[in-house]
C-alpha cells in the first residue's frame, strides 16, 4: 500500500496510508493531512487511486504543488517521489518500514551512548531536535482561533462567587484553603470534587471526598466535561460553560 | 471528618544495582516540609554523585528558607495555572540547576564534563500534591488500584512518542532511551515542568529513578504497591524486584502513602503529618 510521509526538513511529522479513500491535503483541519501554515491553501491538493495508479491533483492552490521540483496540476505518483507543498515535503513510499529506518537515519548522527549510561543531547543536537519538535508543533497545533474561556457558573448552593473562570491545572471544589470553588457551610468536605486541565486544554472532573454527578450520572472516574454539563456535588450545582 | 485522620507514611530506598559500581542517585526526605525529592546524577564517578546530591540538597534548602521567610525571592518566572507551592518548588529546582551548572563549569576539563542530574520532587499542601520534574525520573500515583504516570520524561524517545513520530513500542526498542532533552546542570537556565494533583485518602505516590521503571513494568509496580503493607516495605520490595530483574542501573524509590492513622503505625520511618483537624 502506498504511504505518504509528511516531513518538515528532516523531521517526519506524520504518515498516512492511501487506501480506497482519497487523502486531501490542506490547512483546514478536516483534511487527511493538515499542514497548518499560511502558505498552504485550505484545500490544497489530494492524492487518490485511479485505475491502479496513484494520482496527485492540485486544487488550483495559490502557492502551488511541486513534484520533484516541478509545479504540477495533476500527475501520477510513484514511490520515491517528493511532493513539495510550502516548506513541507510529502514523500511517496510503498514501504511499511520507512518509519523505523528514517528514525535511525535521523538519529545516527547523535553519539549513541554506552548501554544504560544516561547522557544529555549535546547542544548542537539538542537545538536541532528542538527545532524539529517545534516544526512538528507547527502542524500539530490547532489553527489559531478565538480564545476559549472555560467557566463554572453556580446554579445553586452557597459558594464564595457566582462564577469561576478555570485557568488552573487543578481546580478543587470544597472547603480547603486552596480550593478554587469555595464551599460555605459547616459540613462541607475539604475537597468535594476535582477538575483537572489536561495538556490539550480539555477539562476532566473526578471524585474527591464526594462522588459528583454530571447531568445526573455519578462520576467515579475522571470524565471529560463538555460545555453545558451540569455538575452536582456537596449541595451545589455548577454548570460548565466554554465561552468564546 | 475523614481527612483529619490521615497521615503521610514514608518509605525510601536507594541501591547501586547489580551492574554499576557507584550510586549516582540521591534522595532527600523533608517530612517537616511535606517535601520529598529524588535525583539521578549523570557524568560518571564523582560528578554524577555530586550533581544529584546538589540537586536534592538545594531543592530542600530553598523550600526550607522560603518556609522561614515567605518574602524570599522566587527564582525564575512565575508559572501560571499552578499554586505558589508549585512555583516555589520550580524556583528551588532552577536554583539547583544553576549550582550544578556552575559546579560543572568550575571543575576543570574532564571531571565536570557531562555532569548533570534529573530531578523529581513532590510537595504536599492542604488538598493537593505539587509535582515538579526535569529529565526522566518519574512520579506515579497509585489510586483505586490503578497506576498512572504523572510526569512525562524529558527524553529523546518520550518527546518523539508525544509528537507521534514513533510509537511507544518503537520507543521501547530504541537505542536512544538514555538520551535526555532536559537535565539540570547542562545550561544556565532550565525549564521545570510542574503539575498538581488532588491528594486523596488512600493515595500512594511513588517517585523513582529510571533504574526502577526500566526493570519493572507498570503492572509489576502496581502489584508491589498493592501487596505491600507499609510504605517502607513497598520501597524495599520495589528495589529488590528491580535488582532481581537485572539491576542494570542505580535504583531509587520513595513511596508516600496517605493513609488512615492505623496503617502509619506499621511504618519504619513513617511520621505523623497532615493530621489536619477540621471543624466538621
Amino acid at each position: 500500500m502506498s504511504k505518504l510521509v509528511l516531513k518538515f526538513e528532516t523531521a517526519i511529522l506524520k504518515e498516512v496510508a492511501v487506501g480506497q479513500q482519497e487523502v486531501s491535503i490542506g490547512r483546514s483541519p478536516d483534511n487527511g493531512i493538515v499542514i497548518d501554515n499560511p502558505a498552504i491553501s485550505s484545500y490544497h491538493a489530494r492524492v487518490f487511486h485511479e485505475d491502479g495508479r496513484l494520482m496527485l491533483q492540485d486544487f488550483g492552490s495559490l502557492n502551488g504543488t511541486f513534484v520533484n521540483g516541478q509545479r504540477v496540476k495533476m500527475v501520477t505518483l510513484k514511490p520515491g517521489d517528493s511532493v513539495g507543498i510550502g516548506k513541507h515535503t510529502i514523500v511517496v513510499t510503498d514501504s511499511v518500514e520507512v518509519r523505523a529506518t528514517k528514525l535511525d537515519d535521523a538519529t545516527v548522527k547523535l553519539a549513541v551512548p554506552k548501554i544504560n549510561e544516561t547522557v544529555m543531547l549535546d547542544t548542537k543536537d539538542r537545538r536541532e531536535f528542538l527545532r524539529q519538535v517545534a516544526a512538528v508543533g507547527e502542524s500539530a497545533q490547532p489553527a489559531p482561533g478565538r480564545m476559549k474561556l472555560p467557566t463554572l457558573v453556580v446554579l445553586k448552593g452557597s459558594t464564595d462567587r457566582s462564577e469561576y473562570t478555570l485557568t488552573d491545572k487543578l481546580t478543587v471544589v470544597g472547603k480547603s484553603a486552596m480550593a478554587t470553588v469555595k464551599l460555605k457551610g459547616w459540613f462541607k468536605p475539604k475537597a468535594a470534587a476535582q477538575i483537572n486541565r489536561r495538556d490539550d486544554d480539555s477539562y476532566y472532573i473526578g471524585p474527591a471526598d464526594k462522588v459528583p454527578s454530571v447531568n445526573g450520572t455519578p462520576i467515579t472516574h475522571p470524565t471529560k466535561l463538555a460545555s453545558g454539563d451540569v455538575i452536582e456535588v456537596a449541595g451545589v450545582e455548577l454548570q460548565f460553560v466554554v465561552r468564546d | 471528618m475523614e481527612r483529619g485522620g490521615s497521615v503521610m507514611e514514608v518509605g525510601a530506598r536507594s541501591d547501586t544495582g547489580r551492574v554499576r559500581e557507584n550510586n549516582e542517585d540521591s534522595f532527600r526526605l523533608a517530612p517537616e516540609l511535606d517535601l520529598f525529592v529524588l535525583s539521578d546524577g549523570m557524568g560518571g564517578l564523582e560528578s554524577g554523585e555530586r550533581a544529584s546530591r546538589l540537586a536534592t540538597e538545594i531543592t530542600v534548602t530553598h523550600c526550607r528558607d522560603a518556609q522561614a521567610d515567605a518574602a524570599l525571592a522566587v527564582f525564575g518566572k512565575q508559572i501560571e495555572g499552578v499554586s505558589d507551592v508549585c512555583n516555589r518548588l520550580a524556583s528551588a529546582i532552577r536554583l539547583a540547576n544553576q549550582e550544578i551548572y556552575q559546579a560543572a563549569q568550575a571543575s576543570d576539563g574532564k571531571s565536570g564534563k557531562g555532569m548533570g542530574a534529573t530531578i523529581v520532587a513532590v510537595r504536599f499542601l492542604e488538598d493537593r500534591a505539587c509535582i515538579a520534574h526535569v529529565g526522566d525520573s518519574r512520579a506515579y500515583l497509585f489510586r483505586d488500584e490503578q497506576l498512572s504516570q504523572l510526569t512525562e520524561d524529558h527524553s529523546f524517545v518520550a518527546e518523539q512518542v508525544r509528537r507521534g513520530i514513533i510509537t511507544l513500542e518503537q520507543a521501547g526498542r530504541s537505542r536512544m532511551q538514555n538520551v535526555l532533552t532536559r537535565a539540570l546542570g547542562v545550561e544556565q537556565n532550565v525549564d521545570v515542568e510542574v503539575t498538581e494533583e488532588l491528594l486523596r485518602e488512600g493515595d500512594t505516590y511513588l517517585l523513582c529513578s529510571d533504574g526502577l521503571f526500566r526493570e519493572l513494568s507498570e503492572p509489576q509496580i502496581a502489584g508491589i504497591l498493592q501487596e505491600a503493607t507499609g510504605a517502607q516495605e513497598a520501597a524495599d520490595s520495589l528495589v529488590e524486584q528491580a535488582n532481581h530483574a537485572g539491576g542494570g542501573d542505580n535504583i531509587t524509590a520513595i513511596v508516600l502513602r496517605y493513609a488512615p492513622k492505623a496503617a502509619g503505625a506499621l511504618s519504619k520511618i513513617g511520621r505523623w503529618f497532615k493530621a489536619s483537624e477540621d471543624a466538621s
